[in-house]
C-alpha cells in the first residue's frame, strides 16, 4: 500500500520553509546569542530542516553582503534571503565548509568601525567537548574545552592572524548537523597547533 | 490636495514584537557583534518608536529584537516596576508580545529591562539585562566630534579622558562622577555604562548574565559580554568609591521599610520635612519584608 | 498568563490620557469635533509641515496627527514618523523628475523675467500682515462662495502646466557646472546610521525630514555671517510631483499618483570646480514634502554650506555635517528635552552623595587649617 498524498490545508502551517518564520528565528537567535555570550558552549538549534539555512535566514537579509564562493546556498535559499552576494574579500558574511581552506582575506574591519570585520559561518562535521582546544576570554568563566572535526587546521593558524589586531577581526559561526558554536573574535584559543 | 484616497483601515496590524523583520535582524546583527567587541558602540538604524527618544526606545529595541513567547520580562526605573516609564513600557510589550508573561520578581524575569539601575539580585547565565542609555560615549566630555571619538577608542587613547578626571582630583579632592562612571571592558573599550550609580558598576565585572547597552537616539548597541572585566577607570593613589549610606555616626543606614542594609537607598522627604530612606529596588524591598516579618506576621 | 498588577505609575498615567482627552473635548455641550477636512484644507500649512517632519506623505494622516495631539507639530511629526516606521517596504522609487511638477507657484530672484514667467501663486510674501478681524466670525455661505468662484472663467487648456528649470539655462551657458547623473545609490537614512563623513545624499534626506525651526535657526546663522554662501534664488517652485513606478508586469514607468512639494535652487558664490577647471557658481538644492519655502530655502543654503564644510573643512557651525545634520531632527531632539521630566531621582542622589562628600572633605580641610 502506497503513502498516501499529503495535503496542505490552510490552517495546517507548511512543515517545510519554518526558517523563515518569525519564530523559528526569534528561537534560533537566542540560541545564537546564547552561543556568543559563553564562546564554545555548543547550542542546539530547534529545527528538522537544514540547521545551516536557519542560521543564514536568522541573521541576513536585502540588508547585508554574503560570499558563497562553494555555493553551498541553493539558489531557492538565495532567493528567500534577498541577499546581495559579493566576492568573499567584500563580503559581510561568508559560508564556508570547514575542510576548505579559504584563499582570501575577509574584511577585518577598520580602527574606527571594527564591527566591519566579517562572520564566517563554517559547516564542520561535528563539534564535541572533549579536550582539544581550549578556550579562554570574555564570556568564559575560567576555560572551555572544544574539539571540532571537518575543520583544516589552517582555518586556526588564518584565524590568528586576522583576528592578531584587536578589535580588527573575523568572528566565526560553526554548524555540525543541529549544534551551533561561536568563537568571537575576543575568544584565545590554546592547542590548535 | 488629493482628495480619492482613504484612511488606512489596518489600526493594529503589527507583525509580534512591534518591529517589523528586517528590523529585529538588523538589531539582532548588531548585537552579536557588539558581544564580539565588547565596549563598543555598534551602530545600527534605531526606529522610531511610539514612545519619545529619550523615554528608553533603545533598550526597548532590544527587548522587542530578543523577546519570545517563553519569555519573562521585568521592566523597571529607577530600581522601580511602579515607576510611570516602567509601566509604560511594560504595558507597550503586553500590547504587542501576546504571549508574553510579565513579572516584577527578578528572579522569575528571563529579560530584564532597566533604566538607571541594576538590580541588587546577582543575575544568572538564564538572564539578560537590557539597560537604557541616554549618552552611550564617555568621551563626549572631551571631545564633542564623534568622528574624532571613534579614533580615540579605536586606538584605546583615552588620557584626554583620564586628564579630565585628574583635574577632578586636583580641584575638589575627589573624582566628581556621580553616575555614569567610564568604566573599561575587557581592558580595552572604556564605556558609559548608562545612568546607573557607582554602586551599581561593580555588578557588571564577571556577570554571569549578558549586559546590553541600547541607545536609541544615539542609534547604537553595545554589550558587557558575561564573564568579562569591567574596571571603573581610577588612579593609584584615588579609590573608586560607591555612594556612602552612613549616618553622621557611622553606621550603614538601613531601610525604614525593610531593614536591609546592604541595597542602594531612595532619599525621601516627608511633608513635615524629615527624611526617610527606602530600598530603590523594589523587588528587593519587597522580598527582604518577606524574610525580615515575624512568622505570625507570615503565616496571617 | 501573568501580568503585573497596575498600581500608582499607572494610575497616574490613566489620568493623564483622561485630562489630555477632557482638554481637547473642552468645548463641551457647544463644541463641534474638528474634521479632517478642515484640517488639511484650513491649516493646510501646518498639514504640510507635519507631513514634511513625519517623512510619510499622507495629508490625511496628518491632519489626523495634528487633531490628536490637540496641534503641537513636534508630537505630530513624531506620531506619524513612528506610524510610518512599521510599515513595510515595496519598492524604491526610481529618480523622478521635478521639471515634470505641476505648478502652483514658481519665482526666480535671479533674473527679470524667465520662461514661463514669475507666477506668484499662492504666497503671502507681498500681502500686508494686518489682522483680517471679518475672519473672528466667518459665515459658511461666504466661505463657500469663494472657491466656487475662484478661476471661474479660466478654462483648463489656458494654464501653463509645467515650466522650464532655470537652472537649465544656467547649465547651458557654463555658469552652472554640467549634470551629472552619478548612478550612486543613495544613503538611506531609515536603515542606515549616520556615521560621518556621511555623502551629500545623506545631508539632503536628513533635512528634508528635519524639524523647519531647528533648520531655519542654523541656516540664519549662516545668513548673517557665520558662513559665507551669499545666496541667490535661481528658482523656488511649489506644484506636484507626479511619483513615477515601474508598471509590476510591463516595468514601463507609470504614474502612480502626485505628492506636494516645496523645491529651492540657490546659486551661490563661485569657484573652481574640479582639478582646476572652469569656474563656476556653486550650487545648493532644498527640497521638502508639502508647502514650506523657508524650510526649502533654508535646506538649500545648509546644503550649499556642508558641501563646503565637508569638501574644505568647517569654518562654522552651519558648515559643520556633524553639528547641523545631528541636531535638526525633530523627534529626536522633542523626545531627548522631554525626557529631562522622567524620574531621574536615582542619578540624583548619586550626585547629592558626592557633593556631599566634597563639602565634607572641605569643611574637614578647614578644620584641620583652623
Amino acid at each position: 500500500m502506497s503513502e498516501p498524498r499529503r495535503i496542505f490545508t490552510v490552517d495546517h502551517a507548511p512543515s517545510t520553509l519554518q526558517a523563515w518564520q518569525a519564530p523559528t528565528q526569534q528561537a534560533a537567535f537566542r540560541q545564537l546569542l546564547d552561543a556568543f555570550s559563553y564562546p564554545g558552549r555548543r547550542v542546539e538549534l530547534n529545527t528538522e530542516e537544514d540547521a545551516l539555512v536557519l542560521v543564514l535566514a536568522t541573521l541576513l537579509d536585502g540588508g547585508v553582503t554574503l560570499a558563497d564562493p562553494q555555493g553551498l546556498v541553493s539558489a531557492d535559499d538565495q532567493r528567500r534571503l534577498g541577499v546581495m552576494t559579493v566576492n568573499p574579500e567584500q563580503a559581510q558574511y561568508v559560508v564556508m565548509s570547514g575542510d576548505h581552506v579559504p584563499d582570501f582575506q575577509p574584511v577585518l574591519g577598520t580602527l574606527e568601525s571594527p564591527e566591519q570585520g566579517a562572520t564566517l559561518i563554517l559547516k564542520v562535521d561535528s563539534l564535541g567537548g572533549d579536550d582539544c582546544l581550549r578556550l579562554s576570554g570574555p564570556g568564559i568563566e575560567i576555560e572551555t574545552a572544544l574539539s571540532v572535526s571537518g575543520i583544516d587546521p589552517a582555518w586556526w593558524a588564518l584565524r590568528s592572524s586576522w583576528n592578531g589586531a584587536f578589535p580588527l577581526g573575523i568572528d566565526l559561526i560553526l554548524v555540525a548537523g543541529n549544534q551551533v558554536v561561536a568563537l568571537p573574535r575576543t575568544t584565545r584559543i590554546q592547542g590548535a597547533d | 490636495m488629493n482628495r480619492h484616497y482613504e484612511l488606512p483601515l489596518d489600526e493594529a496590524a503589527y507583525s509580534f514584537g512591534f518591529l517589523d523583520e528586517f528590523a529585529k535582524r538588523e538589531i539582532r546583527r548588531t548585537i552579536l557583534k557588539a558581544i564580539s567587541i565588547p565596549g563598543y558602540q555598534t551602530p545600527y538604524a534605531s526606529r522610531e518608536m511610539p514612545m519619545g527618544r529619550g523615554f528608553g526606545t533603545g533598550g526597548l529595541q532590544l527587548t522587542l529584537a530578543l523577546i519570545g513567547a517563553n519569555d519573562t520580562l521585568k521592566v523597571i526605573d529607577q530600581g522601580s516596576d511602579d515607576s510611570v516609564n516602567a509601566v509604560n513600557l511594560r504595558h507597550f510589550v503586553e500590547l504587542t508580545c501576546p504571549q508574553v508573561d510579565t513579572t516584577e520578581r527578578t528572579s522569575e524575569a528571563t529579560l530584564i529591562q532597566s533604566r538607571h539601575r541594576i538590580p541588587e539580585h546577582p543575575l544568572s547565565e538564564q538572564q539578560i539585562l537590557v539597560l537604557q542609555v541616554p549618552y552611550p560615549d564617555p568621551l563626549v566630555v572631551v571631545e564633542p566630534s564623534e568622528a574624532r571619538r571613534k579614533v580615540m577608542h579605536g586606538e584605546g587613547d583615552y588620557s584626554r579622558l583620564l586628564t579630565k578626571l585628574y583635574e577632578d582630583i586636583v580641584q575638589f579632592d575627589e573624582i566628581t562622577i556621580s553616575h555614569r562612571y567610564p568604566t573599561r571592558i575587557n581592558g580595552h573599550y572604556v564605556i558609559d555604562p548608562s545612568p546607573i550609580p557607582r554602586y551599581d558598576v561593580p555588578q557588571l565585572h564577571q556577570s554571569k548574565a549578558l549586559v546590553l547597552l541600547g541607545a536609541g537616539r544615539e542609534k547604537k548597541i553595545y554589550a558587557v559580554p558575561p564573564y568579562t572585566n569591567a574596571a571603573p577607570l581610577v588612579f593609584d593613589d584615588v579609590p573608586f568609591r560607591i555612594e556612602d549610606f552612613r549616618e553622621a555616626s557611622g553606621a550603614r543606614r538601613a531601610c525604614d521599610r525593610c531593614g536591609a542594609c546592604d541595597s542602594f537607598l531612595d532619599e525621601m522627604i516627608a511633608d513635615d520635612g524629615s527624611k526617610s530612606w527606602q530600598c530603590s529596588d523594589s523587588d528587593y524591598c519587597n522580598e527582604q519584608l518577606a524574610v525580615n516579618a515575624s512568622p505570625a506576621e507570615v503565616k496571617a | 498568563m501573568g501580568y503585573v498588577a497596575i498600581k500608582g505609575g499607572g494610575r497616574a498615567i490613566r489620568g493623564a490620557e483622561a485630562a489630555l482627552e477632557a482638554l481637547r473635548t473642552a468645548e463641551g455641550e457647544a463644541g463641534t469635533p474638528l474634521t479632517l477636512d478642515a484640517i488639511e484644507n484650513q491649516l493646510r500649512l501646518l498639514t504640510s509641515r507635519v507631513v514634511s517632519e513625519g517623512g510619510l506623505y499622507h495629508p490625511r494622516l496628518a491632519a489626523l496627527a495634528i487633531k490628536q495631539m490637540q496641534g503641537d507639530t513636534l508630537e505630530a511629526a513624531f506620531a506619524l514618523r513612528a506610524y510610518r516606521s512599521t510599515k513595510p517596504r515595496l519598492l524604491e522609487a526610481p529618480l523622478q523628475n521635478t521639471g515634470q511638477m505641476r505648478l502652483i507657484r514658481r519665482i526666480s530672484s535671479a533674473f527679470k523675467d524667465i520662461p514661463g514667467g514669475q507666477m506668484l501663486g499662492p504666497t503671502s510674501d507681498y500681502a500686508l500682515r494686518l489682522m483680517r478681524l471679518d475672519l473672528a466670525d466667518e459665515s459658511p455661505e461666504a466661505f463657500r462662495k469663494v472657491s466656487s468662484q475662484f478661476m471661474a472663467g479660466v478654462s483648463d487648456s489656458e494654464l501653463p502646466d509645467t515650466f522650464p528649470k532655470v537652472v537649465d539655462a544656467l547649465r547651458s551657458e557654463g555658469l552652472l557646472p554640467p549634470l551629472s547623473l552619478h548612478h550612486q545609490h543613495a544613503f538611506d537614512i531609515t536603515r542606515d546610521p549616520l556615521v560621518f563623513p556621511v555623502p551629500r545624499s545623506a545631508a539632503l534626506a536628513t533635512m528634508a525630514r528635519a524639524e523647519t525651526g531647528s533648520l531655519l535657526a542654523i541656516a540664519y546663522s549662516n545668513m548673517r555671517g557665520y558662513g559665507d554662501v551669499h545666496p541667490t534664488i535661481a528658482e523656488l517652485r511649489v506644484g506636484y510631483l507626479p511619483v513615477m513606478l515601474p508598471h509590476p508586469v510591463t516595468g514601463e514607468p507609470i504614474e502612480a499618483g502626485e505628492v506636494l512639494v516645496t523645491e529651492c535652487e540657490v546659486v551661490a558664490m563661485y569657484e573652481s570646480g574640479e582639478q582646476d577647471g572652469p569656474t563656476h557658481f556653486t550650487l545648493g538644492y532644498g527640497a521638502c514634502f508639502g508647502h514650506n519655502e523657508v524650510k526649502a530655502i533654508a535646506m538649500a543654503i545648509l546644503d550649499r554650506a556642508l558641501q563646503k564644510g565637508m569638501r574644505d573643512g568647517p569654518s562654522n557651525p552651519s558648515e559643520d555635517p556633524e553639528f547641523v545634520l545631528l541636531h535638526v531632527d525633530g523627534v529626536d531632539s522633542m523626545g531627548f528635552a522631554s525626557h529631562y521630566k522622567m524620574p531621574h531621582y536615582v542619578t540624583f542622589q548619586s550626585d547629592m552623595d558626592r557633593l556631599r562628600t566634597t563639602q565634607a572633605k572641605a569643611t574637614e580641610q578647614q578644620g584641620v587649617q583652623a
